[in-house]
């Protein structure tokens, strides 16, 4: 366990010293400001070394989600959720998956801030992000970077102080499987996300938001929308807005364009729109290039409101709920597997969906336009970014024994 | 055109065999007659084709005809005919969480005719009948399974009395068939699954046996695993199946099917009597292998996603999109594996598995 007690005794010395908790806060921030600069360097370094994304993509997805995590909120991030008594993990470990950076940022982001040391296990799908990640933070305080510790080991995990892991639900099992019951473990599993456009929604307006929801990270995300649950008694309201969410995902192929997708994904997109368009009373739109399908952007409007075939790689799936009932009952049904809820045109009923929210509905609310851009303090599945990392206190821990 | 000599037309092909020679202008005017009829008569069908921008008066080549995928078989009834009209469906293989496609018949004539036919020409290009051990469940226990009932014919056709289904509808226990084997001294065709293969080698190896079965024998492997046994490749299989059951690679055939066409790819072997990786199928068979993001051929040796065009289908779709990868060659179609796995990358969802039970608009 060599790397765990460099770790160890890395963030002993960081944080021995009383003003610590703004160091780290100072070097976070700047870190940030660095990846969201007009030319950052590091995200150049990143659209170099990963094929995912387009740099239009890479620039606006990863500018506009960190241009919130400022230093200050950091600070109140910490003065609300750390009590000056907290235990918390010495090293936690991080086993990360899928393949959005600013995800991955954040998730790197807040143990550190908690005043952990970080052995993190980058994604097969994106192995750059992570790395270029703790690259960045060494280039500004390398006190802080040394906490960080980049691994392809498994075996030393189990010996962390605490585990934070995103995967597939087997994939977490086997993890908690493997780790002591007494140590925090916090768990991410697959979700996915709807935009839910509500009867006074704005057509235009409201398509351009779910759009931009749908192009950034190419829906490869649980914050990408799943399905447009679009509130509606009548169709052609339905048509008119799928006609407008197609000229948005036109005019962001070009803005934003997608970025280079695998043979199997190409075929995913293929397969989808043939099960779209052979459902009956169902309409699709696609893409076009040089006046031939390509795979850039679909969109189908489905007859039944059933949850068949959600989206991902923009490609969506438009369904018409008659009221906000429907909408709460969908919301119902998915709640294990649901993360966000984007919603335009609600109006004062949108606490409809607040409510829901709290019932555990999902984890997040945001207006549509905003789906790809968490705050920090969000509680991600229902736990909190940095108190779900806290460990027992010795009273508490004499009691479980 | 009326199906009936469509029908007519292809089953007077299949009746020229599996071996007969390619015809391209046979095939492009035979194919665009029944797009145009399928066109007509199969509405879900013609909603891609819709989409696709192309009808029957935009095709002017069998190539362009705009090909379902193996996923629209899950969502809609992609058939020529009435539901009332239906003789058998045939399901993809599949678990409970999951949709399954369906490929709806209202004649099994063109299957069984296309399929004994190919059967004929590459698994028994060299006897009248012979003894079979089969791998799978027969029709009975499977009633939804196109590879049962393709068993269940071939063995009608070409088995003889001693013929037996050795897999039940759930499990299968290969100690009889083992037991048979090690008896018999008359020559066998083992049928069956890949998987069922597996657990047969395994258990004959966990015996401590190396079964040598008399000359003439041969063996059928298809499908692949599908988390149902531990997962070998292709030349893993063969070389196990050939050191446990004493038939070497010369007479071991792998044969490429799915539930939505009625026409199988085989590899040669048996008429060649050398391995190959390359697999041919009958004349009213064709594969075109396409680059997924523009659906243009891919040339000769590049690798791509399968698109097959079965003019025995003529009661559903005959243009297929797999999410299979492939390459032609001078030898034949070389199936090199699945395209799947789109979901792993992101971290969205596969819909079907996840949501199965959690549908209030189904």
């Amino acid at each position: 366990m060599p790397e765990l007690a460099r770790l160890r005794t890395a963030r002993a010395k960081l944080w021995e010293h009383p003003a610590a908790e703004a160091r780290v806060i100072a070097a976070l921030d700047r870190t940030l400001e660095l990846w969201a600069a007009p030319d950052s360097e590091w995200r150049a370094r990143l659209g170099e070394q990963q094929t995912l994304y387009s740099a239009a993509v890479l620039e606006l997805g990863l500018v506009r989600a960190v241009e919130h995590w400022t230093a200050e909120r950091m600070r109140e991030l910490r003065a609300r959720e750390l009590p000056p008594d907290a235990h918390l993990p010495a090293v936690t470990a991080l086993w990360l998956a899928g393949s959005i950076p600013p995800a991955m940022f954040q998730a790197m982001l807040l143990p550190l801030l908690a005043g952990s040391a970080l052995l993190v296990k980058p994604p097969s799908s994106d192995p750059h992000s992570p790395e270029l990640f703790a690259a960045s933070i060494r280039a500004v305080d390398p006190g802080v970077a040394d906490c960080i510790a980049i691994t392809h080991e498994h075996e030393a995990f189990r010996n962390a102080d605490a585990l934070i892991a995103y995967g597939r639900d087997e994939t977490l099992s086997a993890l908690r499987g493997n780790f002591p019951d007494d140590r925090p473990f916090v768990g991410h599993g697959h979700k996915l996300s709807v935009a839910a456009v509500g009867r006074d929604a704005e057509l235009e307006a409201a398509a351009s938001a779910v759009a931009l929801d749908a192009a950034l990270w190419d829906g490869r995300g649980c914050l990408s929308p799943a399905w447009v649950w679009i509130e509606d008694r009548q169709r052609p309201r339905t048509e008119r807005f799928c006609s407008a969410l197609a000229r948005a995902l036109a005019r962001l192929a070009r803005e934003l364009p997608r970025g280079t997708l695998s043979a199997a994904e190409q075929a995913w997109v293929r397969d989808s729109r043939a099960r779209m368009a052979v459902r009956d009373g169902s309409r699709v739109w696609t893409s076009e290039s040089g006046g031939r399908a390509d795979t850039a952007w679909t969109i189908a409007l489905e007859a039944r409101t059933n949850f068949a075939l959600p989206g991902m790689l923009r490609t969506l799936s438009v369904v018409p709920v008659p009221d906000a009932a429907g909408v709460l009952e969908r919301c119902s049904a998915l709640a294990p597997h649901l993360s966000c809820i984007g919603h335009c045109g609600w109006g004062t009923r949108t606490e409809l969906l607040e409510e829901a929210v709290q019932k555990g509905m999902g984890s997040r609310l945001c207006p549509s336009g905003t789906m790809q851009l968490p705050s920090l303090d969000w509680k991600h599945d229902g736990h909190a970014a940095l108190a779900s990392l806290r460990l027992p206190t010795r009273s508490r821990q004499a009691e479980l024994s | 055109m009326s199906r009936a000599e469509l029908d007519r037309r292809v089953l007077e092909w299949i009746g020229e065999g599996a071996a007969a020679p390619a015809d391209d202008e046979r095939f492009d005017r035979l194919a665009r007659d029944l797009f145009a009829y399928q066109y007509a008569h199969n509405p879900p069908y013609r909603r891609l084709c819709e989409l696709a921008g192309r009808g029957p008066e935009q095709v002017s080549h069998w190539s362009e005809i705009p090909a379902a995928s193996t996923g629209a078989f899950k969502e809609a009834r992609l058939a020529t005919f009435p539901p009332e009209r239906e003789v058998r469906a045939f399901r993809t293989s599949g678990s409970t969480t999951r949709r399954r496609g369906v490929s709806s018949l209202d004649t099994l004539d063109l299957y069984e005719a296309s399929a004994l036919a190919s059967f004929r020409a590459f698994v028994c290009p060299d006897l009248e009948r012979t003894r079979f051990a089969v791998l799978a469940p027969d029709a009975t226990a499977a009633p939804d399974s196109s590879l049962s009932h393709l068993f269940e014919v071939a063995v009608r056709e070409f088995g003889n009395p001693r013929s037996r289904f050795f897999v039940g509808a759930q499990d299968w226990n290969p100690n009889a068939l083992i037991r048979d084997l090690e008896q018999t001294r008359e020559p066998v065709a083992i049928i069956g699954t890949a998987f069922a293969f597996v657990h047969l080698v395994d258990r004959v190896e966990q015996r401590g046996v190396a079964l040598r079965l008399p000359a003439g024998s041969r063996v059928m492997e298809t499908g692949g695993f599908k988390g149902r046994s531990r997962e070998l490749t292709r030349d893993e299989l063969h070389g196990a199946i050939s050191r446990r059951l004493g038939i070497g690679p010369e007479r071991i055939v792998n044969q490429y099917g799915m539930c939505e066409l009625a026409s199988q790819y085989y590899e040669p072997t048996l008429r060649t009597g050398a391995p190959t990786r390359s697999k041919q199928a009958p004349p009213w068979l064709r594969t075109r292998v396409v680059d997924p993001e523009t659906l243009e051929a891919l040339p000769a040796g590049v690798s791509g996603m399968l698109v097959h065009y079965d003019l025995a289908n003529t009661g559903s779709v005959l243009a297929v999109q797999t999410s299979d990868r492939g390459r032609l060659g001078p030898e034949g179609l070389e199936v090199l594996g699945r395209l799947e796995g789109a979901e792993a990358r992101g971290c969205s969802i596969a819909a079907d598995a996840l949501l199965a039970g959690a549908d209030p608009g189904a």
